[in-house]
This record gives C-alpha cells, sequence and structure tokens, in this order.
C-alpha cells in the first residue's frame, strides 16, 4: 500500500519534471521558522528543518537546520537567522541553510531543477533581487517561479475539499499566522488581493518570547532559553473562550485548577529535552471545558482518572507551594497556570500588551471590508486558518467568538482551520507546480541572465 | 542550599540592570521607552551576537548552572576542521550583524509611493477599534487593579503588591 503511494508520487514528479525539460521541480516554502522543502507532486515535503543556523553553548561549531534540530544541547543554544520579521536580511546565511537543503537532504543539483519557491507578501524589491542572486548565481538553479503563501495555501484547501463553497467560488480568506506574522488574505481566483491583505505583526516568534518573558519574571530566568519555550508553548498552551473564568480556575488551589500543570527542564545530564510532566494532567483542561474523551500517548483518558491524576500531582506539590502564581517545585519543574491562554490570548488582544495593533478578527474583518461588497458574504463563509500559530487548540472556536459581533447579521461567518496548518502552503505549491501549464510560467536563468532580476520578476504576477 | 531558592536564580541579571532603570522609571516618559523595548524584544533571537563575550559568560556559569557541559569533554581526535566547518564559523561569529529588515524597510521609502499602491505599509493591520486595554498583574497574571506608584507596574491584590515591592519593582528582565 505505502509502496504505491510512494511509486505515484514518483511518477507524478517525473511526469511534472519532464512536462517542464528538468531532472526535478523543487518546491521550497522559505518560512521564517522553517523550511519545507520537497518535490513537486508529492503529498507532503521531504524536509521540515529550522531556517537557522544554531550553536550549543560552549561549543564553536554551527550546526545548519537539521542539525539544529537533532542537537542534544539546547539549553542556551545560540541561534542566528537568515530572515527578521518574515524577511530576507542575510543572504549568506540562507545560503548555507539552502546548500544544506539541497545538497544533502533532498541531494538534487540546482542546474538540473526548477524551483518553486514560497516569499512573504510585499516583498521588498532589494529582498527580491538578493533572493534571485541566491536563487540564479549562487545556487544556479535551471528556472524559477515564485509564489505567495496564501494563494497556495487556497489552491490547497480547495483541492482538499472540492465540494465546498471555498472550491467552488474559488475565493477564501486565508489568514496564515507563522513564525513571524499573521496575515489576512482575500484569494479570488487563485490571486492574492494584495491591496485588501492585513498585517499584525505578531507570530509564533513574539509569542514565545512572550511565555520567556513572563516565566523569566514569574520564576526562572529562561531568557536564553527559547529554544526550550517553544517546546513548552507548543504543547502547553491554548486559546481561552472565557479569559475572565480561566484566570479564575487558574488561580484556585487543588483539584478545581485544572489549569495548572509542569513542564520538567532539561538538567543537561538525565534530561536532554523538556517534556510535560503528566501529559494527563495537562490535557485536563479539555476535559473540563468539554466533555469530549482524548487520547493522550495512545492511552485512553476519562476524567476520573485525571482527576486522580492531579490529585497525586497536588500531594507531592503540598508544601513548596508559594503564593505565586508560578510556583518551582524542584530545579527541573516549571509549573503553569494562566500563561498557557494568556501567551496566546496576545494575537488577539494585542493592545493588552500596549501594542497599538488591532486583533485577529478586527484584522480579518478590515481586510473583507477592503474587498468589494459583492464579495464580502464569500470570503466569510470561507476563513481558513493555516501556519504553525494556527495550531493553539481552540483557537478557531474562539476566533468565531470574536469574529461574529464584529460582522453584520447577513453574514454566515465560518471558519475551518485546515487539516496540516505547517504544510498546507508547501502541498498548494506541489500541486501547482505539478499543474500542466506550470513550465509557462517559469524564469529560466537564461532569460534571467539576458533580463535582469527586475523584467523577470514582472512575469511572476498577473 | 541557595540554588533552591528561584529567586536568587533569577536575580543575578535583574541586579545588573537595576541600577540604571530604576531612575529613569520614575519618569512617564522613560516608562514609555521601556514599554517600547520590551514590545521590540518580542523579536529577539535571544542571541548574544558578540561571541566573545558570550564566551565569557559561559565560563562564569560553567560552575553552576551548566554541569552538563563541563564535564563533557572535547571531542577526541578531529582537531583538523574542514574548510566548510570554518567558514561555517566565521560566518556565524561573524560581529557585523547583516542590515535589520527595518531598515532595509527604510532605505526602500515606501512612504514615497501613492497612497492606493500596496505595500508593506498599507497592509499593517493598525490601530484597534474597539475595547480598551486590559491590565494584568505582572506578579501573578490576574486581572489588575493596582498600579504601582513607583514603576507603573500592575498587581492585583496586597498579597501580589508585596511580592512585587520585595522582589521587582523597578527591576527588569533583559
Ligand atoms: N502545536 C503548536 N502550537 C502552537 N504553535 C505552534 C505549534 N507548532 C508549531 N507552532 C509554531 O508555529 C510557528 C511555525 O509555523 P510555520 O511553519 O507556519 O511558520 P513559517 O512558515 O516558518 O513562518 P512565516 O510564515 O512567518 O515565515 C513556530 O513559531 C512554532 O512555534
Ligand atoms: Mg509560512
Ligand atoms: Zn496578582
Ligand atoms: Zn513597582
Amino acid at each position: 500500500m505505502e509502496r504505491s503511494v510512494a511509486a505515484a508520487e514518483a511518477e507524478a514528479a517525473a511526469t511534472a519534471a519532464a512536462a517542464v525539460g528538468v531532472e526535478k521541480i523543487v518546491v521550497l516554502d522559505n518560512g521564517a521558522g522553517f523550511c519545507k522543502a520537497g518535490f513537486a507532486g508529492h503529498q507532503d515535503p521531504v524536509a521540515m528543518v529550522p531556517n537557522c543556523l544554531g550553536r550549543p553553548r560552549g561549543s564553536k561549531r554551527w550546526l545548519v537546520a537539521d542539525q539544529v534540530q537533532e542537537c542534544d544541547d539546547i539549553q542556551g543554544l545560540a541561534v542566528r537567522r537568515p530572515m527578521d520579521r518574515g524577511y530576507l536580511i542575510s543572504p549568506e546565511l540562507e545560503k548555507e541553510v539552502w546548500d544544506r537543503i539541497f545538497k544533502v537532504l533532498l541531494n538534487v543539483k540546482p542546474a538540473d531543477c526548477a524551483l518553486l519557491l514560497v516569499e512573504p507578501l510585499f516583498n521588498l524589491p532589494s529582498i527580491q533581487k538578493i533572493t534571485d542572486e541566491l536563487v540564479f548565481e549562487d545556487l544556479g538553479f535551471h528556472s524559477y517561479y515564485v509564489a505567495d503563501a496564501p494563494s497556495l495555501a487556497h489552491i490547497y484547501e480547495a483541492n482538499r475539499r472540492p465540494e465546498s463553497l471555498l472550491a467552488r467560488s474559488d475565493c477564501s480568506l486565508i489568514v496564515d499566522s507563522g513564525f513571524s506574522f499573521t496575515h489576512a488574505v482575500p484569494v479570488f481566483q487563485k490571486f492574492t488581493m494584495n491591496y485588501a491583505v492585513k498585517r499584525l505583526n505578531l507570530g509564533g516568534k513574539a509569542l514565545t518570547n512572550y511565555l520567556k518573558e513572563l516565566v523569566s519574571y514569574r520564576a526562572w530566568n529562561m531568557m536564553d532559553e527559547t529554544y526550550l519555550m517553544e517546546d513548552v508553548k507548543e504543547k502547553l498552551c491554548f486559546c481561552s473562550t472565557d479569559v475572565p473564568f480561566d484566570l479564575n480556575v487558574s488561580r484556585k488551589r487543588g483539584n478545581s485548577n485544572y489549569i495548572k500543570c509542569q513542564y520538567v527542564l532539561p538538567d543537561g545530564v538525565k534530561y536532554k529535552r523538556g517534556f510535560v510532566k503528566d501529559p494527563g494532567a495537562a490535557a485536563a483542561v479539555h476535559l473540563k471545558k468539554k466533555n469530549v474523551e482524548i487520547e493522550v500517548n495512545g492511552k485512553h483518558i476519562d476524567e476520573d482518572n485525571v482527576r486522580t491524576r492531579v490529585d497525586t500531582d497536588r500531594a507531592s506539590v503540598g508544601t513548596t507551594e508559594t503564593r505565586r502564581n508560578v510556583i518551582v517545585v524542584d530545579e527541573q519543574e516549571l509549573t503553569l497556570t494562566n500563561e498557557r491562554f494568556m501567551v496566546p490570548e496576545m494575537l488577539f488582544h494585542p493592545a493588552d500588551l500596549g501594542m497599538e495593533e488591532a486583533g485577529l478578527a478586527e484584522c480579518i474583518v478590515r481586510a473583507v471590508s477592503a474587498c468589494h461588497p459583492d464579495l464580502q458574504a464569500l470570503f466569510y463563509s470561507s476563513v481558513v486558518l493555516t501556519g504553525g500559530s494556527m495550531l493553539f487548540p481552540w483557537c478557531k472556536e474562539k476566533l468565531e467568538l470574536e469574529l461574529r459581533p464584529l460582522i453584520p447579521d447577513e453574514f454566515d461567518v465560518h471558519v475551518t482551520l485546515t487539516d496540516s496548518p505547517i504544510t498546507a502552503c508547501w502541498r498548494g505549491g506541489s500541486l501547482l507546480a505539478a499543474s500542466p501549464d506550470f513550465g509557462d510560467c517559469l524564469v529560466s536563468k537564461r532569460d534571467y541572465e539576458e533580463q535582469g532580476s527586475l523584467r523577470c520578476r514582472r512575469r511572476f504576477f498577473h | 542550599m541557595e540554588d533552591d531558592n528561584p529567586l536568587s536564580r533569577q536575580s543575578s541579571r535583574i541586579r545588573k540592570i537595576a541600577p540604571k532603570l530604576s531612575a529613569a522609571l520614575l519618569d512617564p516618559n522613560t516608562r514609555l521607552q521601556v514599554a517600547q523595548a520590551r514590545l521590540d524584544a518580542l523579536e529577539n533571537d535571544g542571541v548574544a551576537l558578540d561571541t566573545a563575550e558570550a564566551d565569557e559568560d559561559e565560563d562564569a556559569f560553567a560552575g553552576d548552572e551548566d554541569l552538563g557541559f563541563s564535564q563533557k569533554k572535547a571531542p577526541k581526535g578531529s582537531k583538523r576542521k574542514t574548510r566548510q566547518a570554518k567558514a561555517l564559523e566565521r560566518l556565524g561569529n561573524t560581529k557585523k550583524a547583516p542590515r535589520t529588515f527595518l531598515e532595509m524597510l527604510h532605505e526602500t521609502n515606501l512612504e514615497a509611493l501613492p497612497a492606493h499602491v500596496p505595500s508593506y505599509l498599507t497592509a499593517a493591520v493598525g490601530p484597534p477599534n474597539s475595547g480598551s486595554r486590559r491590565h494584568f498583574c505582572s506578579v501573578c497574571g490576574y486581572l489588575s487593579t493596582y498600579t504601582c506608584p513607583r514603576c507603573g507596574a500592575r498587581f492585583c491584590s496586597s498579597q501580589c503588591q508585596i511580592v512585587h515591592n520585595d522582589t521587582r519593582c523597578q527591576k527588569f528582565v533583559a
């Protein structure tokens, strides 16, 4: 079975490449947080690696991309990124990451390949120029095409749900919240309506840093532990659909505080990586909120079971509990309570932090309102959430709650979280690059050499 | 044991910076700047770009908090580095930080474009319409009703006020 899928993928990839006259078509979603790279026609990218260089504390050696991910010395890891605020600022660093991806992880010769590259919206001309140089001069690709993330996410979603209104109207409002920022983007007939795009300057990076700041202020100094805090965020944070209520719960003592939970910090000896101390206790919040059954590590948990676990936990905490909300049980443990939902809360209400920016719901409303009135109903009925920072539990529910009062009653609001928020854009790119007329869109190295960066760029846009 | 006290561990960093800031915090204008600096810090990578300084820090800390590292031996043999590793080292350690995005944005001068041309600037979501800012306790995160007269930090209760005064007032994590 699996074999036949792989075989079918390989065939699709080969057909697509042959149609364009190259050996391979490579698709690269060059996210500021993660690069997703693989071959046109495949379902999933071959490589998903951090877009950075990293150096373990006390080491002289810089690790690149997947090496950073595999490194065991994550405490105090120094990181250098080619991207700043979502845009390429260091082609030198990016070249190291790309070399690693293409030459080692994908094992291709760029000269024999066409490239579909995902670039951030509103890329600056100066950055487009250094990107083109990187693609043609440093790596020497045969040809390339530039796409933006929202239109690819739309292609993927339309393909995934061919019967949906989204697919039939070829129209959606894509919310892409990744590492650097969050965009609300109306997409109509596969094109991004760029005059209506709205950007919130908050993404996963800022959220991780905010959690780091809260924890460092209230408990341990975690200012040098970005990598670790990212894991804490991804494993324990969720969106609250009732903040005052959850704030009350999180300051209760004992059993009724089902939000409080512990994360075991690595000590560099016994534990190289941190982990959630008791996944059952951490998941208790799901049971209290909604009476659903969940599975943790393949083990079925019912409510009673979770309660007893929380009980044992309390017992061990006992005397060390202080009046502060974040308590430290011993050297290796970090206790979280309201940080679990106050961190994602920032996406919805940046003003609480003192940022002069509207929150996610208003961001969407402003993007839709900038479009033709006849289209607005269609956008509201096909809101799609994508990007890693939309993975917080209850993100969709919270957004629906906040969106409804801002939108006239006659509009239906329908929000969907795509099934693979981190790779949706790549998957859309894979579909596009394997479509029959992809070859017509490509700019070849020769075009670039003859016409220069600027002229070639014009071809990418309608 | 000193190290079991979380406050002792976190405070080393705070103390270094506090004297400079405490005076400045009394002034509402500087308070605003501090708030802005804090927002800017949300985009930091948490890297000491100046690697020489980072190395000194490591030595200072190796004894207490980085046992795992100090016990480890340097990798045997392999004294000869590959050319690629050397190039990487140079690249990673370079003190010359690349230009930031905001610098590049500034040079592009998008302000000169006509208002109807979509650009990075026109896409900014802009200030919020609805609702006012909610305030949360800096000590415990609960909704706060009080403001510290000395530093402007928020707290929710007299208990948290005590914690604030004792350990955090006019101290910053940077
Ligand atoms: N389960 C999760 N819960 C919350 N956040 C998550 C989760 N998994 C990943 N993330 C966050 O998603 C971000 C990465 O998302 P994504 O890969 O979509 O971004 P990117 O494409 O690299 O960035 P950008 O699009 O901004 O350039 C990281 O900040 C990561 O912490
Ligand atoms: Mg992305
Ligand atoms: Zn408080
Ligand atoms: Zn104070």
